[in-house]
């Protein structure tokens, strides 16, 4: 079972699963870009497992002999490190009429692509990667653009989406955020 | 102040007089240009940024020989590198040849620094060792010793690392005025003091650096009303909303006696610092045997354990929160963009269990993603957006909040102290600002210069 951050560049999985699995993964993540657009966050919650870890590391330029130091150690600080309960708070404020960074909302377009599926030792548990490009405009003249890959572990779930995410590491494509701040989820 | 049309003829030349004219601290008055000039900006990137003392990273940043860590001071890219001796240096990262970066990582360990252009190669003190085809294709006139990096001076406050270019700006100790005393309630609460909870992050935000500044330096104000609201939301207990939340309402701020530095924080009840910081951190700060020894290093509670949600800011663009511990200089970047550079400190003796939790609220709360932070970047960007009007250029801002209301004369409190609820320190550091944009001078700017016309 991978660990949140083995290698900044993991190996390839190079297995390819059958297309019903990989059209059952990639579908269930076209839900969640759907709801994160849409901010239907209570329900986006329920994607998320008991068990989460939400975690953006800090990026460096670091020349290639050093480039396994590019991403921050997980003990350093972080764009995001999120469990489940400060997830919950996270929606308890975007719910509020108060969060003002997102209220007038965002107008976000999740994208996601690239999904390589890794079968792992435990019936139902998937490690997932995925590439996203993430577009937000705000306001009149804001347009935030981020790209990066994410890192899940996800597992089936008796909820309508299929699967619950449990761990999930998102490397952006960036080392100083370009944006006033990351009020959105990735 | 003049609002006056700016038809006729052309655009105002910023005299002395002039700058003077932007701040007008008896009537609590702003004028928004400030914010937007770019020949103010010039201005300020020579007297103010040329010869303060900015912030530029925490000693365990850079803990071992050649380790080092790329910052800026002010929009020059600086490195800051741990020396064989374990004294520090800065220079400019730029090879005196043809201006090319001589070191174009973030952070690292480094034996020397080489110029990618020609090959020009440093040490790690700085100093021009190696020069290609020296011998063959240099003038003998030519003298590696003089053409190294321009150096900086360096100091540091209790771990934290400051960088000066004037060689005639006050000791960094005299810089921080009374402000000592606020900062060892972030820095020195432990005989072992703080480190940093590893690494920097950046962050671009399309507003002047000013905006934040004074924001840290005087302003509970928008945390105690509506800034905020759903930040504290995020944080409170699973069953409880914001009716349960009792913000503390009693509290000081101060304003340094030079320099223009402010400070605040409430002293009636802790709910501030637990809903952004959770309960055993407070249990830390507060009442443990961390807090004991932090009592007595620092004078007793009301030095300690006592203020909570403290705000400060060390003129220029150093900022932070004692107690949340988050500490962030804001990088220039003209003056409708600043760049952040945050980091975060822990007693360097806590707890695994303690520094735990201060990462993981702070990553929660204060940083890019932050549920406080996330809602002041989007006031100051609307604020820059408005500056973009004429009028509202020409329309002054009331900074009058606490106008004649602070005293020498607190029970507790050293130094000049008001209500927490107030605009002093702000007004502090806007007369600093005039100050080191219309005095040439330290023998007129500087703290003694100063004390001596007090007496």
């Amino acid at each position: 079972m991978r660990t949140l951050l083995k290698k900044p560049v993991a190996p390839l999985a190079m297995e390819k699963v059958g297309p019903e699995l990989q059209h059952e993964i990639e579908q269930f993540y076209y839900r969640e870009a759907a709801l994160l657009d849409r901010r239907y966050y209570e329900e986006w919650l329920k994607l998320l497992a008991d068990d989460l870890r939400y975690y953006m590391p800090l990026r460096y330029s670091r020349v290639v002999r050093h480039e396994d130091e590019e991403f921050g150690p997980e003990d350093a600080f972080a764009n995001f490190d999120d469990n489940i309960v400060s997830m919950r708070g996270r929606v308890r404020k975007l719910l509020t009429d108060v969060s003002w960074s997102e209220n007038p909302a965002s107008k976000t377009r999740h994208t996601v692509s690239n999904v390589i599926i890794t079968v792992t030792d435990i019936p139902g548990t998937y490690e997932v990667d995925s590439a996203f490009i993430t577009y937000r405009n705000r306001a009149e003249h804001q347009v935030d653009i981020w790209a990066g890959e994410r890192r899940d572990v996800i597992r089936r779930a008796d909820n309508k989406y299929g699967f619950q995410i449990s761990k999930r590491t998102i490397l952006l494509d960036q080392s100083v955020i370009l944006a006033n701040n990351l009020s959105i989820f990735f | 102040m003049s609002t006056g049309s700016s038809h006729n003829g052309p655009a105002p030349v910023w005299t002395r007089d002039a700058i003077r004219g932007l701040f007008d601290e008896t009537n609590g008055k702003i004028d928004p240009r400030i914010y937007t000039d770019q020949s103010i900006y010039e201005m300020e990137m020579e007297h103010l940024f040329g010869r303060s003392w900015l912030l530029l990273g925490h000693e365990t940043h850079v803990p071992k020989p050649g380790d080092f860590m790329a910052a800026y001071m002010g929009e020059d890219p600086v490195i800051l590198v741990r020396q064989k001796d374990n004294s520090l240096k800065v220079f400019l990262n730029q090879c005196r040849h043809r201006g090319m970066k001589i070191c174009r990582e973030d952070n690292g360990n480094a034996k020397a620094f080489t110029c990618s252009y020609h090959g020009w190669a440093h040490d790690i003190a700085g100093n021009l060792i190696n020069v290609p085809y020296e011998e063959r294709a240099f003038p003998k006139s030519f003298e590696k010793c003089k053409w190294g990096p321009k150096q900086a001076r360096v100091d540091t406050y209790k771990g934290l690392v400051f960088a000066n270019w004037d060689p005639e700006a006050p000791s960094l100790i005299e810089w921080l005025s009374d402000g000592t005393t606020w900062l060892d309630h972030m820095l020195d609460r432990s005989p072992a003091g703080t480190e940093v909870i590893g690494g920097m992050q950046k962050w671009v935000i399309p507003c002047n650096w000013k905006f934040a500044a004074e924001q840290f330096s005087c302003d509970f104000y928008h945390a105690g009303t509506v800034s905020h609201l759903a930040g504290v939301v995020a944080g409170l207990p699973e069953g409880t909303d914001l009716s349960d939340f009792k913000l503390p309402t009693e509290g000081v701020q101060w304003r340094s006696q030079w320099g223009g530095h402010g400070s605040g924080f409430m002293v009636d009840n802790s709910s501030i610092l637990e809903v952004i910081m959770g309960p055993k951190v407070v249990e830390y700060w507060t009442k443990g045997p961390a807090a004991k020894i932090a009592e007595e290093r620092l004078g007793g509670p009301e030095h300690s354990t006592q203020p909570v949600g403290n705000h400060m800011s060390i003129f220029p663009t150093f900022a932070c929160l004692p107690g949340i511990n988050t500490i962030r200089t804001w990088n220039p970047r003209g003056p409708n963009e600043t760049e952040v550079w945050l980091f975060q400190v822990v007693d360097r003796d806590a707890p695994a269990e303690i520094k735990a939790e201060y990462r993981h609220h702070n990553i929660r709360t204060f940083s890019a993603g932050g549920v406080f932070e996330q809602d002041d970047g989007e006031n100051w960007v609307e604020i820059q957006r408005v500056l973009r009007g004429h009028q509202a250029q020409r329309t002054p801002l009331n900074c009058q909040m606490g106008l004649g209301m602070s005293s020498h004369d607190h029970p507790i409190y050293e130094g000049k102290i008001g209500y927490v609820y107030s605009e002093e320190g702000g007004r502090g550091f806007y007369n600093q600002w005039v100050r080191m944009l219309t005095e040439p001078s330290w023998s007129t700017l500087g703290p003694q210069a100063d004390a001596k016309a007090a007496e």
